[in-house]
């Protein structure tokens, strides 16, 4: 109960800063506007604003929300599902899964579409769930689970992933950007069709994962605990683990593979609001959603060439990764 | 009109006004048209003619902005292969009107490319005009050359990233051809690719091109190929016929490439153009 008023400022502050970066993330690009051209533009929309403003600076906002939110919420889950800290998207394989697939179904022209995703969507979802299922039986020893070899194996998964889709890429020798979008993320092609594909599987996964939170919280309890307090651990760890892949797939067949929001994200906010892990998926997505909003406005304004940004949430992640680690010991 | 992806786009009815150039050879051209007042923005590539630099820029090649594309409220968007598809896409789907083209893989598609971009800027005499010029260039030298009885060997170095050279897809492939030599490495299915160093060795070209932005950069490829084991043996370096070519006039598939053309056979057949080079 202590920690009502902090939550109650967390989340304030949340949506504050979410407010913010999404008024600065239309004001700031290549094309210099003033807040006055925006107001402007409010009180008398013209074509120009409306493709500036909405259709290339908005609907890029909105994107890299959904994305921020998705890698997050994932990455909260897995580390729930792991029981471990150290578990998200990235560094458990599924990203780099997800983006073999996506990148294998371009390369042999898989068109299929269902459920509105594209064939490259399908295949970077089920590429996802497979690499994360492998990470999962490999590590598995006696009902448990050990750290090292939960991040060892989901490294050499992710690095196995990730080779395969260099030497697609390769092979079809005219992708530099390409291998730039699958390896380290972009949201510069960013459309209001991609966010209103992903947004309601988004706001799926964040309803199902908040429907289940409960049961998470039975989990962190090991598993024998959880099923005699009335949990069916197999089915909701099923269910966890396709909610996960299912969300680090969507953010992957959108913006590439951007890795550790999953990671740093949860850990800030479980460090303010506590485990419980109903609120911990709510603030997760939100939070994750605003800071991959800031990423990607550095990402488009710090040069004035783009950069990738994977690059920006690396260099954010890695050196708090590496404080966990140091921590840990 | 088709595009090269295949696309249609409405014939403009008069000569566009702001037009965005998304590659070097396309900025080219269009100034060599008389278009260069109505170029509105170009890559950070563009920088022939010289007027063209001061141009507004929408970035690279791959990473140009859409956003400063858009602001530059364009009535054509022309294109190439070499941009992102999925970039030339979204700006498309900003309602731009985008004429996307292809990189010839032979000199006989550049008039055609010429003429292609003087349709769809409604500047159809003049685009004729300058492709009739080249062509004439090209068969004299053709006619130059007739009835030649060696073919030398030829290298092309692209110096500085490693043994990079033009493979048999490359339009430089044909214009070592159509200048009277053989390229060594025609038989490697690609534009650019990397070349083996034994493979040199065993070539043993009789004549290297270096592809150099400055004559600086010329004189530190050739001092590498001469200092480094087993190429100072090849013949053209024992023999002294290692020549510069401007990587800024070759690499673009533009009009410039007939000067390109001129310089290789005469350094490649100097018997047939009056003289010793």
């Amino acid at each position: 109960m202590s920690r009502g008023p902090a939550r109650k400022a967390f989340w304030a502050a949340c949506l504050l800063l979410c407010l913010a970066g999404f008024l600065v993330s239309l004001l700031a690009g290549p094309v210099r506007t003033t807040p006055g051209d925006l107001l402007r533009f409010v009180r008398n929309p013209d074509a120009a604003g409306a493709a500036i403003f909405l259709d290339l600076r908005l609907s890029r906002a909105v994107l890299a929300f959904l994305v921020g939110a998705a890698l997050a919420l994932s990455g909260a889950i897995l580390q729930g599902y792991f029981r471990n800290p150290m578990a998200d998207p990235f560094v458990v394989g599924v990203s780099s899964g997800a983006s073999l697939g996506a990148v294998v179904a371009a390369a042999i022209g898989f068109e299929a579409a269902a459920f509105g995703f594209s064939g490259p969507g399908l295949l970077a979802f089920l590429s996802g769930l497979g690499i994360v299922s492998l990470v999962y039986a490999l590590s598995l020893r006696r009902g448990g689970f050990k750290v090292e070899t939960i991040l060892l194996t989901g490294i050499a998964a992710g690095a196995l992933a990730s080779a395969l889709t260099s030497f697609f890429l390769f092979m079809r020798s005219d992708s530099y950007d390409q291998a730039v979008f699958w390896l380290l993320g972009s949201f510069q092609l960013a459309d209001w069709g991609q966010a209103a594909t992903i947004a309601p599987w988004v706001a799926v996964c964040l309803a199902a994962s908040l429907w289940l939170a409960r049961d998470m919280d039975l989990l962190a309890l090991g598993d024998e605990t959880a099923q005699s307090l009335g949990c069916p651990v197999r089915r909701v760890r099923k269910a966890f683990l396709a909610v996960s892949a299912l969300l680090a797939a969507l953010a992957v067949a959108v913006s590439g593979v951007i890795g550790f929001v999953g990671l740093v994200v949860p850990h800030w906010v479980r460090i303010l609001i506590g485990p419980g892990h109903r609120a911990l998926f709510a603030a997760s997505a939100l939070a994750g959603g605003t800071f991959l909003l800031y990423c990607d406005l550095v990402a488009r304004n710090l040069l004035a060439a783009e950069l990738p940004i994977g690059v920006i949430t690396a260099a954010v992640g890695a050196p708090f990764f590496l404080y966990l680690l140091h921590k840990k010991r | 009109m088709i595009d090269d992806l295949g696309r249609p786009l409405p014939r403009p009815v008069r000569v566009p006004e702001r037009i965005v150039s998304m590659a070097p050879n396309v900025t080219e051209i269009l100034f060599a048209l008389g278009l260069g007042d109505r170029v509105a923005g170009v890559t950070r590539f563009c920088d022939h003619p010289p007027e063209a630099r001061a141009l507004r820029k929408i970035g690279g090649l791959v990473d140009p902005s859409v956003e400063i594309v858009r602001s530059l409220d364009p009535d054509l968007v022309i294109a190439f292969r070499g941009n992102p598809l999925r970039l030339v896409e979204r700006i498309g789907k900003l309602g731009l009107p985008v004429f996307v083209l292809d990189i010839g893989e032979g000199l006989e598609d550049l008039p055609r490319l010429i003429v292609k971009i003087g349709r769809i800027t409604r500047t159809e005499e003049r685009a004729e005009e300058l492709a009739d010029g080249l062509r004439r260039r090209f068969e004299a030298v053709d006619a130059a050359l007739s009835g030649l009885r060696s073919r030398p060997k030829v290298f092309v170095l692209l110096y500085g990233q490693g043994l990079w050279t033009c493979g048999g897809e490359s339009y430089l492939d044909d214009l070592i051809g159509r200048a009277g030599g053989t390229n060594v490495a025609s038989g490697l299915p690609k534009k650019w690719a990397l070349y083996k160093r034994e493979r040199i060795i065993s070539d043993d070209p009789d004549v290297i091109f270096i592809l150099s932005r400055s004559s600086a950069d010329f004189s530190t490829g050739k001092a590498w190929l001469s200092g480094t084991a087993g190429i100072g043996a090849v013949s053209a370096v024992r023999t002294g016929r290692v020549y510069e070519l401007d990587e800024n006039a070759a690499s673009r598939f533009g009009p410039r490439l007939a000067d390109v053309l001129d310089r290789l056979a005469a350094l490649l057949h100097p018997e047939r153009f009056g003289g010793t080079p």
